[in-house]
């Protein structure tokens, strides 16, 4: 039987998902040995347009990065969302809350209509995606699962529940109590609470969970004299598509 | 920023995370980016001129102490903060948790297992390119020299320091021209745009842009390993001190060949691996008071380290709520934007002769040029899967196409 092949492409990204694929280490050869890599970063532009996975890191913040995108749909069998640019638009997001005409001015000065630029968004908002890999970064050992549940044919299984379950797992003082804001009521575990874990906060990089309980998280933050509102706004690193996509 | 110094033992905890940092980031770019090059030679077939190819070459017990000196390097990036890509544990006035006991002797034995691995980097680059004429020739060769002004973080022994101190600038003639605080930054870089590249070219502020020329009367300067080498006076630890005194009785000071970044490369990641140790070694790197929690409103703030691909800076300025309204970055491979494009347009014209059949070890010289500075761009990787596209497109005085390559 062939080797399923296997292509990597990125948006706009620090390109830090593709950083932990190739961290790794010794799983990457394994990873590699198991498939064909057709296609590796845009490096391999015009290589092969032959492939069945596509793995798509980055978020959309130009029109003429579309085609780009829906020629990948095209081609690709199953096209994975990769780390939170892709899967929730990111920190990508945060110029959407700015005038981009005026953003482009402070950064490249009178000749800023050279630069074309457009609200950022995820890749669902312009093509169908067929499986989300969350975090900022993703974690490595799950790309591993859900890369062999793949390769297996099979659609892998991620928590539909709170980091709260995580941390409460790993045995953490909530950080509401200790006086400072929290995304874990609502944003979808699987990270062990890791943030938490080494004394942060959650940021909701994971996005949220399907059904989030929200009557639970207003009591909660009505509790410590907070509203929606304010943590939205505090957290609007990681939850600025959920504001623009209603 | 938040008027708040963090204490001693944090600023030791963070430049130890970050000296972990540098052993990771040097040993990919060294392993997987330069050594094909050498280990198997410019002209190899593509096929096998990747990291598969020289492990295949210096045997496999040796690809398998690179992996484990990555992977060594990372986990104890993880162990002080959480995370190796994205930490975690930084906060205003400190960070987050210190390291116990137990995580210090563990860290301990890691770091001397990086320095013995560093000794044999230094070791094999002596015995692969030092040891070939041919190789030196070629990191001496016209093609591949820029004179450029040089950046780099230097302590106050003037040494190479990756984590504080001041920025000092050399001309190309290694003379001191400036040396300020991070805060002073916007009196001495400029940045100049372009329309093709999102990417700003930044330059030296008094002297100016003068376009994509080297020289003393052009602000183009460089960043990254070689360029600290040439603006410090040498490394704070015993054995990169050694390493640093080899390359430039051999080169001379200062040294304006591009492949040269390699070398001083690899004697960055011994001092890296040396300070490691050092930190792991103090026992006062277990106090746990790790934080001064910040009492005032957030202002502005300018900091600044040595990424491993140059000078990094961070500017915020918040409004009176103390909400960030301003940033500026100037990222370690943004410094040498317009020297990257500089050498690959010197390689290029220096290695393509009228009349002369342009081979697949021609376009892969050219590549060499860029792949000194940074694995980042995409384009200057010649790891998994192999190849990068390149295009190369040879006019006449004319501005007509003499020929084209193109290699997808």
């Amino acid at each position: 039987m062939d080797k399923p092949r296997v292509a990597f492409f990125d948006f706009a990204s620090c390109e830090g998902d593709q950083l932990q694929i190739v961290n790794l280490e010794e799983d990457l050869l394994k990873v590699v040995g198991a498939v064909d890599v057709v296609s590796f970063r845009e490096a391999m532009k015009g290589h092969s347009d032959n492939y069945d996975i596509a793995f798509v890191e980055g978020s959309i913040t130009r029109r003429s990065d579309e085609p780009r995108l829906l020629e990948i749909r095209k081609n690709a069998k199953i096209l994975v969302a990769i780390g939170a640019c892709a899967t929730i638009g990111g920190v990508n997001l945060l110029k959407n809350f700015q005038d981009l005409e005026s953003v482009r001015k402070f950064v490249y000065g009178d000749k800023f209509f050279q630069y074309e630029t457009y609200p950022a968004r995820p890749i669902k908002a312009v093509v169908p995606v067929d499986l989300e890999i969350h975090q900022c970064p993703i974690n490595r050992d799950e790309f591993v699962m859900a890369f062999k549940a793949l390769l297996m044919g099979k659609k892998p299984e991620f928590p539909n529940y709170p980091v709260c379950e995580d941390c409460k797992k790993a045995e953490n003082i909530c950080v509401f109590e200790m006086g400072m804001t929290c995304m874990g009521p609502v944003t979808r575990a699987g990270c062990g609470a890791c943030c938490v874990v080494e004394g942060s906060v959650c940021w909701g990089c994971r996005g949220f969970i399907d059904h989030p309980n929200a009557d639970s998280e207003r009591e909660v933050l009505a509790k410590y004299g907070l509203s929606v509102g304010d943590i939205l706004k505090k957290f609007r690193l990681y939850t600025g598509f959920s504001e623009v996509s209603k | 920023m938040y008027h708040a110094d963090p204490p001693e033992v944090t600023k030791k905890l963070r430049e130890m995370f970050y000296s972990a940092h540098y052993v990771h980031s040097h040993i990919a770019h060294f392993y997987a980016l330069a050594a094909p090059d050498f280990v198997l030679g410019p002209d190899a077939d593509p096929a096998v001129r990747n990291i598969l190819g020289v492990v295949d070459k210096v045997g496999l017990p040796i690809g398998g102490e690179v992996i484990k000196h990555r992977g060594i390097a990372q986990d104890i990036q993880v162990m002080i903060a959480g995370r190796s890509t994205h930490l975690v544990w930084t906060l205003p006035g400190g960070v987050s948790k210190g390291i116990t006991e137990e995580e210090r002797a563990q860290i301990e034995e890691k770091a001397k297992s990086c320095v013995e691995f560093s000794k044999f980097t230094l070791q094999l680059f002596d015995d692969v390119v030092l040891k070939n004429k041919a190789y030196v020739d070629l990191i001496l060769s016209e093609p591949y020299q820029l004179k450029t002004y040089y950046m780099g973080l230097v302590d106050q022994n003037d040494k190479v320091n990756f984590y504080d101190g001041k920025i000092k600038v050399v001309d190309p003639e290694g003379k001191e021209v400036a040396k300020y605080t991070p805060s002073e930054y916007l009196d001495n870089i400029a940045e100049h745009v372009e329309p093709w590249s999102y990417l700003k070219f930044p330059y030296l502020k008094k002297v100016g842009w003068k376009g994509f020329v080297d020289g003393k009367e052009s602000g183009v300067y460089r960043a990254a390993p070689a360029a600290r080498l040439n603006a410090a006076s040498g490394m704070a630890t015993p054995l990169a001190q050694e390493a640093y005194e080899k390359y430039i009785t051999t080169l001379g000071k200062p040294v304006h060949a591009t492949l040269a970044n390699h070398w001083a490369r690899v004697i960055e990641l011994m001092y890296a691996s040396e300070r490691l140790l050092e930190l792991a070694q103090d026992k006062s790197i277990t106090d746990p008071n790790v934080r001064i929690l910040p009492t005032e409103t957030p202002t502005e703030g300018v900091g600044v380290v040595e990424a491993p691909r140059g000078t990094l800076y961070h500017h915020y300025k918040t409004d009176k709520n103390g909400f960030v309204e301003k940033a500026n970055l100037i990222v370690g491979t943004t410094n040498n934007h317009a020297p990257i494009s500089m050498s690959i347009k010197k390689a290029a014209m220096g290695l393509i002769k009228k009349g002369q059949v342009i081979s697949n070890g021609i376009l892969n010289m050219i590549e060499m040029a860029f792949r000194a500075y940074d694995p980042c761009f995409s384009c200057a990787t010649h790891s998994l899967p192999g190849q990068m596209p390149l295009k190369l497109t040879i006019y006449d005085i004319h501005g007509k196409v003499v020929e084209q390559l193109e290699r997808a």
